[in-house]
């Protein structure tokens, strides 16, 4: 009798811990399988969409957020540089390439990384298409850093992890494009301080 | 030992039962959705002011060179919707969400007419009556027939920089959603 009760109650306390535990691993960590990885940067173009797996519509109900649609715009967030390794607030970036077609884009570093430094009211943190200099061949390079830098200068700085989010917006096209046909600027680390 | 087998069997079984479970019932009861944000600021129809995230916005919008409003509808409470704004800002964009969150329109000042907000929300029945009797009010109107009466509505519009500010202000405060008979 007392052997049943022990299964019967082992059984429970595997499909609900491995239940809960097995949903919450597959929503923090495979976020990966739905988004468009190009480089460093991954986008989520179902995110929000009736049609999106029941996973992406789990986690996104975790979350308020009311995600871009179609007509408006695509989010990119990096959280690594060109090279893998993790974005830092307290280290210098570069990041250089081409933009996709698109009718402007905006680039900011994630207020909801690390830990941000405090907002400065003429300034807001970030720098969009119609405010930088390109080269002549339309690239553009920009230098996310915490300190003062020529150019088009990223203001980052704060603490912690670093995560840059560059958006696209009113750019329809982006979404059913290829992966592999898109570019999006590459980021190197610049050196740390 | 076959006992531990049945046990173990059983329990992983019971594992993809309850992982199945509780990935469809998380979207249908999370409590601290869009929606549930958006009503704890104002009724119905009436514009809610978003901000990028620092700011004590319900619904976070991450772009610090965004400024939004968004407001919540119920077909079935008020009849037709129709959304309206001025003009102004160098980009403005709308999106419909149904009451989960999850989009089901959305549309820029390039994508329609005149450059100028003017969107009409309907059920399919509501939809039907409207093309019997158009109301001149909805003459030059985009409309969309949703499924789920209930929704939000969120504006966006670009601030290049902080002289935008006038802007867009007055923009997101022309930003207004009536309701329309039928």
């Amino acid at each position: 009798m007392m052997r049943l009760v022990l299964s019967v109650a082992l059984v429970f306390v595997l499909s609900i811990g491995g239940g809960a535990a097995t949903v919450r691993y597959a929503l923090d960590h495979l976020a990966a399988l739905e988004g468009l990885t190009i480089g460093p940067w991954i986008a989520f173009p179902d995110r929000g969409s009736p049609d999106a797996d029941p996973y992406s519509k789990a986690r996104f109900s975790r979350k308020a957020e009311l995600p871009l649609g179609p007509s408006e715009g695509l989010a990119f967030v990096a959280g690594v540089d060109s090279a893998g390794a993790a974005l830092r607030r307290d280290c210098s970036y570069r990041i250089e390439g081409k933009a996709p077609a698109a009718r402007f884009w905006t680039l900011h570093p994630s207020a909801e990384s690390g830990t941000p430094p405090e907002p400065q009211a003429m300034r807001w943190p970030g720098l969009h298409s119609m405010q930088i200099l390109r080269r002549e061949d339309d690239s553009f390079e920009v230098t996310a850093s915490p300190r003062p830098h020529p150019g088009n200068w990223l203001v980052t700085g704060g603490e912690g992890p670093l995560s840059l989010v560059f958006t696209l917006y009113d750019a329809p096209t982006i979404r059913n494009l290829d992966a592999a046909r898109v570019d999006l600027p590459l980021i190197y680390r610049a050196g740390c301080e | 030992m076959t006992r531990a087998f049945h046990v173990f069997l059983l329990g992983l079984l019971g594992a993809a039962i309850v992982h199945l479970a509780i990935l469809v019932l998380l979207p249908v009861l999370s409590e601290r959705d869009a929606w549930a944000r958006l009503a704890a600021r104002g009724d119905l129809l009436r514009p809610v002011r978003l901000g990028p995230t620092e700011t004590d916005s319900p619904v976070p919008l991450d772009d610090p060179f965004l400024g939004g409003a968004a407001c919540r509808f119920d077909l079935h409470d008020h009849g037709v919707l129709h959304v309206t704004a001025g003009s102004g800002p160098p980009f403005w964009s709308v999106s419909i969400h149904d009451r989960r969150g999850y989009n089901l329109a959305s549309f820029n000042d390039r994508t329609v007419v005149g450059g100028r907000l003017d969107v009409a929300v309907a059920t399919s029945a509501q939809m039907a009556d409207l093309r019997r009797d158009l109301p001149d009010a909805l003459a030059r109107s985009i409309f969309v027939e949703v499924d789920d009466p209930q929704g939000i509505v969120i504006l966006r519009a670009l601030r290049p920089d902080p002289t935008w500010e006038p802007v867009v202000e007055t923009f997101l405060a022309s930003f207004a959603c009536r309701a329309r008979l039928p």
